[in-house]
């Protein structure tokens, strides 16, 4: 029963945030007219390819954090593999890259990235590292080697201009008819997405995976090895990831841009927080990079039409909404275990 | 620290030094001997006690004393923004080798940086010069500047007031002016060059980096550009917060484009390479900024109608060149506009030629009215 009441506490919590966001957004706008007038195809397909990045790096750290190991080096992650997908594409086929040269830089981001949470993985889980120590680490590391890098290959922090992935378009069987039209990345996030939920909710794997996170010692007593369990979790954020950075900079931009915070801007912060916006499922997570993702699109349009909506303002938006999220609603479902090292009784 | 520093610039002279010993071998040809002695004269020196080796540290201080030794501290965007940084990077390079001056480059990667590296510059005294590119260095030069009042700085964008800085503006809303008549002429016709094509709607957009009032001026500019071109059509700007984000530049061109935009003109730095994404992917146009983009991203020369060219290598070699011949301008405000050659409208590699001449005989014609003082051009998108 308290469950029950808790749950829907939250929700109703939940929905008073987005209520709020929406309020305070009307009240730059003025109309709701504009926001009809804003909302047509053209906003949704630019929404998803917000998303895309977000999402990824949040299914990403879904898997590791539900398995107990906390993953804050999600935006290295995203750098690395943004980074590899423009290297490799480019070493291979440089300016015009053909497709398929785009596919294997693509490949070998997901790679680079993999490597990079084992490496994350090894750190935490063998030599029981701090895993928020840790993955500022595998953060900062990532901040300064590819733009290091890039000053290797290309002699300054940004690469110069590539091709992207061709779009893939979803037609009806037998007919002219297009369904979606969309990059390669944004259909493999609206894939993905299901399939980490199916993964988590309806099989032994996911079962593994939150056992290791709420209470490693049982699964170790019904014979499950934790840390193969932990080693997966982190191994899949590191794939998810790499889909996310690859997708960014071969899907969009065709380009690594190095400077600053490189053009990855946060975007793995912000799929943190949308992770615990959703409350560690996926769909939730997706929903909360979407709408973050779409929160950033509306002021893009806005400020067109004239209302000044600070950027700023909106980029702050994802974390404020964490926040209150993880104070006001209610009992965080942090896994128990999260952020615990398991040391198996036995020895 | 303390320690590593003075060896590092004795590093730095030896390299140096060798620079210029090979330099000069090259020019007198037979030079093999002349360098394999100072290289074994370098040894066994080395090799004596540390009252020998200090010695020749100063004797190898006064060769160095000769060329002009610049320090350099970009824009936090870094080298290959293909604009605004590499067109200062040019600038000493021209002045490398118009004057033979030795020069350091320092890449912030954040604001916070900026102030550290101009100091490290000051601090070590080994530079005549300290060029600072940027409006992002104004309040860190204004601390360094006190502190090190022997040393001379020039800061580009900006301005602060004292006898060792030498400041050099641009008047940017004067060049925006120029693209943005461009802008505005070609939305209204019928247009079709390169990958792209112009609509029916008249429209044109704007995309800036962070909303500050030196990318304000570029917007004013461009805005009362497209106006005087066609007080009917409409001018769409926004900002992507970031100079680093071409993802999000892309978005806001998508939009924009989608929105009927027929050209945009971006002041975005890395930003804007996601706009030129977009102009392809949509067959439109887009203008460059600060350097001649469809040169320096020459992949993109199919869409890229014009740059509004600002001379940052113009001034970065201008005051070296002040410096060569002791006529550092101290406290001074250089401000470059049309007339003075310090911004330009530049027609792409790719497109100019098909750009009609009738646009480009009403774009002189502004440009004349414009150093003539015939067109005011605001400063303030508000005033546009």
């Amino acid at each position: 029963m308290s469950i029950a009441d808790s749950r829907r506490g939250r929700w109703i919590a939940a929905l008073l945030v987005l209520l709020g966001i929406v309020v305070a957004l009307e009240l730059f706008a003025g109309v709701l007219g504009v926001l009809v007038d804003i909302v047509d195809a053209n906003y949704l397909r630019a929404v998803l390819r917000l998303t895309v990045p977000i999402a990824f790096a949040a299914l990403g750290g879904i898997f590791a954090e539900k398995s107990g190991v906390i993953n804050i080096g999600l935006e290295g992650l995203l750098i690395i593999s943004a980074f590899t997908s423009i290297a490799v594409a480019g070493l291979l086929g440089g300016g015009d890259a053909t497709q398929a040269e785009l596919w294997i830089g693509f490949g070998s981001a997901v790679l680079a990235s993999v490597l990079f949470a084992l490496l994350f993985a090894v750190v935490c889980i063998e030599f029981k590292a701090d895993q928020i120590i840790a993955g500022l680490a595998v953060w900062l590391i990532a901040l300064g080697l590819a733009p290091f890098a890039s000053k290797v290959i290309w002699g300054q922090v940004n690469s110069p201009p590539i091709a992207t992935l061709n779009n893939w378009t979803l037609r009806i069987p037998t007919t002219d008819v297009v369904l979606f039209d969309a990059s390669p990345p944004v259909f493999m996030m609206l894939i993905s997405v299901p399939v980490a939920w199916y993964a988590l909710n309806r099989t032994a794997f996911g079962r593994w995976i939150e056992a290791s996170g709420e209470n490693p010692k049982a699964l170790d007593t019904v014979g499950v090895d934790v840390r193969k369990v932990r080693y997966t979790g982190v191994l899949l954020s590191g794939f998810f990831s790499g889909l996310g950075g690859a997708g960014l900079a071969l899907g969009r931009v065709g380009q690594f841009i190095g400077g600053g915070t490189t053009m990855v801007n946060g975007r793995g912060w912000i799929g943190i927080t949308a992770y615990l916006f959703g409350n560690y499922n996926p769909l939730g997570a997706f929903g909360a990079s979407f709408l973050f993702a779409s929160l950033d699109a509306l002021q893009i349009r806005l400020q067109q039409l004239g209302y000044n909506v600070p950027s700023e303002l909106i980029g702050i938006i994802p974390y404020v909404t964490v926040v209150v999220v993880l104070a006001f609603v209610g009992r965080t479902r942090l896994p128990s275990a999260a952020g615990d090292h398991y040391e198996s009784g036995e020895e | 620290m303390s320690e590593m520093d003075p060896q590092r610039r004795r590093l730095l002279k030896i390299g140096g030094a060798g620079i210029v010993g090979t330099g000069l071998a090259g020019c007198m040809g037979g030079g093999g001997d002349d360098e394999s002695t100072t290289e074994s004269d370098e040894t066994t020196e080395e090799s004596d006690g540390g009252d020998e080796t200090t010695a020749s540290d100063d004797g190898e201080e006064t060769t160095m004393s000769d060329p002009l030794n610049v320090g350099m501290v970009y824009a936090t965007g870094g080298l290959g923004d293909n604009s605004f940084n590499d067109m200062a990077h040019q600038g000493v390079q021209d002045a490398e080798s118009e004057y033979g001056v030795t020069f350091q480059n320092s890449e912030p990667t954040s604001p916070s940086e900026v102030e550290s590296l101009q100091r490290r510059f000051a601090q070590s005294g080994d530079y005549d010069l300290v060029c600072c590119i940027g409006y992002v260095q104004t309040d860190a030069l204004t601390t360094n500047a006190e502190r090190y009042t022997d040393q001379k700085f020039m800061l580009v964008d900006s301005v602060v007031e004292m006898d060792n800085v030498s400041n050099y503006k641009f008047k940017e809303h004067l060049g925006s002016f120029q693209v943005g008549h461009l802008a505005g002429l070609l939305t209204s016709e019928d247009f079709s060059a390169g990958a792209g094509e112009t609509t029916d709607d008249l429209v044109v957009g704007f995309v800036g980096g962070e909303e500050v009032p030196l990318i304000k001026r570029f917007e004013a500019g461009f805005s009362a550009g497209a106006k005087h071109a066609n007080s009917d059509v409409e001018v769409r700007s926004a900002y992507a917060g970031a100079y680093n984000d071409p993802g999000t530049g892309q978005s806001i061109a998508n939009s924009m484009y989608d929105d009927g935009a027929d050209v945009i003109y971006h002041a975005a730095g890395g930003t804007g390479n996601g706009v030129f994404q977009a102009a392809q992917e949509q067959g439109r146009f887009a203008i460059g900024v600060d350097a001649d983009q469809s040169k320096s991203l020459s992949e993109y020369s199919d869409v890229i109608l014009a740059s509004m060219v600002k001379r940052v290598d113009e001034a970065v070699y201008r005051s070296i060149e002040n410096v060569v011949n002791g006529e550092f301008a101290s406290g001074g405000i250089q401000s470059l506009g049309l007339g003075e050659g310090g911004v330009e409208a530049v027609y792409g590699q790719q497109l100019g030629s098909e750009i009609p001449d009738e646009v480009k005989s009403a774009l002189d014609t502004s440009r004349e009215s414009i150093i003539a003082g015939d067109i005011e051009v605001p400063t303030d998108p508000s005033n546009a």
